[in-house]
């Protein structure tokens, strides 16, 4: 444990040294965080609170939907942004460099892989807790009261970064015993694929995005994604990184 | 002899390509061994396996009496890599700190400012990485390899890409660490001036194999028993050079102006070099036997394989 906690330490001090690459990565997720929750606000939530007595349940939909998208956001592109780090450490030796020293390749791999999660699950807990209170504030609380319900906070605070933890899992044990390419392909893909297919099965009402079977689908993918990372495990041997690099 | 490193028939398969065809040497206790051979002879791959990186196929490995596949082994060597592995966004001290962690290093603070007043890069501690020069990041990368006081240092090109000034520097720290530290030092390169000059045992290796091995002077005087110089007064007249170049028993390998380079067959002497050039009125101002340079023994085995 020890090991991995230096690991992730470093890497993630590393990794947020550059200056440039920090506000860019805070500046994208601004943007895209902000506008998703605006678009969600002005053509969704403002609409159904126009109403006399607005649909409890049909703004909880929306809600759920705002949070969630909210905390992918800043859990993808944070993953987007630093799973390419793995790439660079391989050709400048740093991986391979550490393969030399007592450090087990599995401490190394969960090490990088945490590095690559923490920084983003700060960020999309904090933009989906920012607006969960906006949205309350803004247009609930005057009128309705706090909106909340367990399922979403569920689905939005833990489900999606279990789900992006598996993945930074998943795509770490690629990048070092496979192909940083193929890594960083799976993460460019999956945010943007994820994303539209969660969040139109949650406002079509095909999965309620404030029920517990939106919780239960997100939570399913999650456990696949680390079953996937678990079962290539045995990949990882010191050979096949280093002849990887 | 007390070894450091031991390899015994080692063999190495990648893909279809066997790497390494049976290695064996053996490195003592406080030498500098320099590793030769060209591109793709299999240096990368015995560090590689020596280092715990790659697994050898079959054959028997140990360092320091130990067999390499324990992981506490790792804790005796150090290394330095090509490419280097340094963190380019964190300062040498936070480079150096991060491995003295790994290793376990006690009085982390105290450690790192030995080696950087070591390697001579005190003034620059707090610098990133990034900006330093390729010798310095070479300094830094020998300064890593003994962040935890190994008894074995496996370095890999630690000179490749460096200045001349910066290659003395480095050389001096490998000189210092054998000597001063009592440390066993085995040295991949290309550089065969700088092997020369440091290393008191080499081995060459070419397709896999190891194809020279031993003392480097007395592989040297083995070598160069068979070459003799010979100066003349004057440039010798290219009708000469042509009868000489005709008569291979005399060997003749080399004409540079008024020096001529003779690679004799087994029976002749310098004194029948001598007789002959002077019957045909070459005035000749020395002769010697020549000791050959790792350059010479080197193409002289890089000439033998391509012959075969």
């Amino acid at each position: 444990m020890k090991d991995i906690g230096l690991i992730t330490s470093v890497s993630i001090r590393n990794n947020l040294r550059s200056n440039i690459i920090v506000a860019v990565l805070i500046a994208v997720v601004l943007i895209c965080a902000i506008s998703l929750v605006l678009a969600f606000c002005l053509l969704a939530i403002a609409p159904a609170m126009k109403t006399e007595i607005p649909d409890r349940h049909t703004l909880e939909m929306f809600l759920s939907v705002t949070i969630y998208g909210a905390c992918l956001i800043g859990l993808g592109i944070n993953m987007n942004v630093f799973a390419q780090t793995m790439m660079r450490e391989k050709s400048r030796g740093n991986i391979t460099a550490l393969l030399a020293t007592p450090l087990k390749a599995s401490h190394i791999w969960t090490g990088k892989s945490l590095a690559v999660f923490l920084p983003g699950l700060v960020l999309g807990e904090v933009l989906g807790l920012i607006s969960l209170l906006a949205v309350n504030y803004i247009y609930f609380v005057p009128r309705i009261g706090f909106l909340i319900n367990p399922w979403m906070a569920i689905s939005s605070f833990v489900a999606v970064p279990i789900i992006y933890l598996g993945l930074s899992l998943l795509v770490h044990i690629i990048g070092l015993a496979g192909k940083p390419a193929t890594a960083n392909v799976i993460v460019q893909v999956f945010l943007p694929v994820f994303a539209a297919l969660m969040i139109n099965l949650g406002i079509r009402h095909v999965l309620d995005a404030a029920s517990w079977l939106f919780t239960v689908a997100n939570l399913a993918l999650s456990v696949i994604i680390v079953v996937i990372a678990i079962l290539l495990r045995p990949r990882l041997t010191r050979e096949r990184i280093v002849l990887s690099c | 002899m007390n070894a450091a490193i031991s390899l015994e028939d080692v063999r190495k398969t990648l893909g279809n390509r066997e790497v390494l065809k049976g290695i064996s040497f053996t490195v003592a206790i406080g030498d500098i061994f320099g590793y030769l051979g060209p591109n793709g002879a299999g240096k990368t791959t015995t560090i590689r396996i020596l280092l715990g990186l790659l697994q050898a196929n079959s054959g028997n490995l140990a360092i320091m009496g130990q067999d390499i596949n324990r992981s506490a082994i790792r804790m005796r060597i150090g290394f330095a890599l090509d490419p280097d592995g340094l963190y380019d966004n964190m300062t040498a001290e936070e480079n150096l700190g991060f491995y003295a962690r790994i290793y376990r290093v006690s009085d982390v603070g105290q450690r790192i400012a030995e080696l950087l007043k070591a390697v001579d890069l005190s003034d620059r501690a707090q610098d990133k990485v990034g900006t330093y020069s390729k010798g310095m990041r070479q300094r830094l990368a020998l300064a890593r390899a003994m962040v935890h006081e190994p008894e074995v240092l496996v370095l890999d090109e630690p000179t490749a890409g460096v200045d001349p000034s910066g290659q003395i520097e480095v050389r001096q720290i490998m000189l210092n660490l054998a000597h001063q530290k009592n440390k066993t030092v085995l040295l991949s390169s290309h550089n065969l001036d700088e092997v020369q000059r440091i290393c008191n045992r080499i081995a060459l290796i070419d397709r896999g194999e190891i194809k020279l091995y031993g003392e480097t002077d007395s592989l040297r005087r083995g070598m160069s028993s068979g070459t003799v110089v010979i100066e003349t007064a004057s440039e010798v007249p290219q009708t000469i050079l042509d009868e000489l170049k005709s008569l291979p028993k005399l060997g003749l390998r080399e004409n540079q102006e008024k020096r001529l380079i003779f690679s004799p067959q087994e029976g002749m002497e310098v004194s029948d070099i001598i007789s002959w050039l002077t019957e045909r009125r070459v005035k000749i101002e020395g002769a010697a036997r020549k000791e050959a340079t790792l350059e010479e023994m080197y193409s002289a085995m890089l000439k033998e394989v391509e012959q075969i």
